[in-house]
């Protein structure tokens, strides 16, 4: 199983080749990058298939932890690790003059997202998480304007602030434990991390994991970033690399800290993320930012749903998050040529009438209608939110309805718009291919899981199950470990 | 007062000066002296994590193990850590160069208004004005006069 390196090793020293590879040949040059990530999805998808129910484990080097570095992969690391190759794939940035160093970037962006997903080491985790941090800075300075300067500072300061504060949190744990090893961790944490110390910890990294998922507090630098940035680069990192972030709660949820009060704060962070998203994007008059804010009230959703205990939230909160990563990527896409105001966009269905019905199933799977795969997440979070049987947990179900009520307004006040009578003096032109094709098989692919619904939710729930199985993971990682 | 304690103390110190520079200051160059300042705390925390006051270097001689070395883990994480940050100070201090040329300006409200303007201005929509914004108010106080 020493295939699962490659999935971090193969764009990470493709990305380094890529300035010699085009000096060699411009076409070697343009291609190899997507080729890798073509290769690499190939990899993780014939891993996922022969894993089935058990987990790996790979000391790199041979080292055994806490010396050692762990890569840890069971099947819902390497369905965020393909999300990661396959999504950067999707959204290849195309660009004119400086081809090769975005896609340098891009290509470190799908190696380090890759190695969030499989590291079984907390420090690792930190420095995958940084150079995360690091690629995209550069991809959205890459759109070379003021705005995206000023977005991009911005950002920078608001993630390095995070991630000071997940080191914070890490050396606290390191300061309780003495090991960094997600498994040692989770043998550990009952005895060691079950106090006020560890509760620190965690809210320190749920911080500065959180900037990345855009969590409530530290998602000052979303609606600026999405508005300047390359539609491109927006729809990634809203699409994948906020669910690489959430991916990495979760494992330090399940594994280490087992703290009640650990999800109430995940539970009242989530909550305010979807008043004020959801409040913003229904107040908002331009495209791109609406659903910038509608992505920091969908991932709310996602952190109520993480807040529930025990594997039913993890499989609520998978299943709203998978729908996320396929339905934000397409409508940024479509963002692409309606960057204007919305008043701008009245008869925009005449030019691009595919773009149009495609933004209204998005939008329609967004705010929850049936027979839509968008409802059967939000149902199983509402289904198990009444279960919790506490106010805090009725009051997470009904801020989530009443940002769907928001939802379908600000939603279907753009959709009314497109088919308006009038037009608009400069109507937004035609989208391009390479967009709408990619917008339309995310479409797609939503359209299909509508068919396949009942097994897809069944492999989703097993996901979860062992997922949320921290003795699994320990003995994968660890054989000797006593049960 | 015990070397431990007076490191922990300036560890903290440390964090939450960065912290406020953050926070407080408008000057973007000191917003990032703050971030570095922030990340040296939390190094320093990382260090202190398994510290022991005079334990031998953690290196084997002639086969004899010291019986407390100093755990050399932490001292390995926050080498790397240290990299990261000079790296991102970089590549602040860049952008901050990019940001003054492209606004003439380091002040951070400065440059959040700027932004809002470029944002607004590409989409081809106006400010959202509130009537208690000061520019507002003074444009009504004009209208009255």
């Amino acid at each position: 199983m020493n295939k699962l390196v490659l999935l971090v090793a193969l764009p990470l020293i493709t990305a380094f080749l890529l300035p010699v590879i085009n000096r060699v040949s411009a076409l070697a040059g343009r291609w190899s990058g997507p080729l890798i990530l073509l290769i690499t999805s190939a990899l993780g998808i014939s891993m996922w298939s022969q894993l089935g129910d058990s987990a790996v484990a790979v000391e790199l080097g041979g080292f055994r932890p806490p010396l050692g570095i762990t890569l840890y992969a069971d099947q819902m690391a390497i369905l965020f690790a393909v999300a990661a190759s396959l999504g950067t794939l999707l959204l290849w940035p195309n660009t004119g003059e400086d081809r090769v160093r975005q896609s340098t970037l891009a290509l470190i962006l799908a190696a380090s997202g890759s190695g969030l997903a499989l590291s079984g080491d907390l420090f690792n985790i930190y420095v995958f998480y940084e150079l995360i941090a690091v690629v995209s800075y550069g991809l959205i300075a890459a759109q070379a304007s003021s705005g995206s300067y000023a977005a991009t500072m911005r950002y920078l300061v608001v993630s390095s602030f995070g991630a000071a504060m997940a080191l914070t949190g890490i050396a606290l744990v390191y300061q309780a434990t003495g090991t960094l090893n997600l498994a040692q961790l989770a043998q550990l944490a009952p005895t060691h991390l079950n106090n006020t110390q560890g509760l620190a910890a965690f809210v320190l990294m749920l911080i500065g994991f959180g900037v990345k998922a855009e969590l409530f507090p530290v998602n000052t630098w979303v609606p600026e970033v999405y508005a300047t940035a390359p539609t491109r680069i927006s729809g990634l990192l809203a699409g994948v690399v906020s669910k690489l972030a959430l991916l990495i709660i979760v494992r330090l949820l399940v594994l280490v800290f087992h703290q009640p009060e650990a999800l109430t704060v995940m539970l009242v962070l989530g909550i305010m993320g979807v008043i004020t998203g959801e409040l913003a994007a229904w107040r908002t008059r331009d495209f791109k930012r609406m659903i910038a804010f509608s992505s920091i009230g969908q991932l709310g959703i996602i952190f109520i749903a993480f807040a529930i205990p025990g594997k039913a939230g993890i499989f609520a909160g998978l299943a709203v998050a998978l729908h996320h990563l396929v339905v934000k990527p397409a409508l940024f896409l479509l963002a692409e040529r309606w960057s204007g105001s919305l008043s701008s966009l009245a008869g925009a269905a005449k030019a691009s009438p595919l773009a149009a019905a495609l933004f209204i199933l998005l939008a329609l799977s967004l705010i929850g209608v049936p027979p839509l795969p968008g409802f059967w997440a939000k149902l199983l979070v509402l289904v198990e939110l009444s279960e919790q049987a506490q106010p805090l947990y009725y009051l997470g179900a009904f801020v989530i309805l009443a940002g769907a009520a928001l939802e379908a307004n600000y939603l279907f006040r753009v959709a009314s718009r497109f088919y308006h009578p009038e037009k608009a003096q400069t109507p937004p032109a035609a989208h391009g291919i390479a967009e709408l094709a990619t917008a339309s098989l995310l479409g797609a692919a939503l359209v299909a899981s509508v068919f396949v619904l009942t097994p897809l939710s069944a492999q989703i729930e097993g996901i979860a199950t062992r997922a949320a199985d921290a003795a699994h993971y320990i003995q994968t990682v660890n054989p000797e470990a006593l049960p | 007062m015990d070397t431990g304690l007076i490191l922990y103390t300036a560890a903290f110190g440390l964090i939450l000066i960065g912290s406020a520079g953050i926070v407080l200051s408008t000057h973007l160059v000191r917003i990032i002296f703050g971030i570095a300042l922030l990340e040296a705390g939390a190094n320093l925390l990382l260090l202190l994590a398994t510290f022991r006051e005079g334990s031998p270097a953690p290196i084997i001689v002639g086969g004899r193990v010291p019986a407390t070395m100093a755990d050399p883990v932490p001292q390995a994480l926050v080498l790397t850590a240290i990299v990261i940050g000079v790296g991102i100070l970089a590549l602040a201090l860049s952008l901050a160069l990019r940001v003054q040329r492209a606004y003439g300006t380091l002040d951070i409200r400065e440059v959040r208004q700027r932004l809002e303007q470029d944002i607004v201005d590409e989409a081809g929509i106006e400010l959202p004005s509130s009537s208690d914004a000061p520019q507002a108010m003074v444009s009504r106080q004009e209208g009255q006069a």
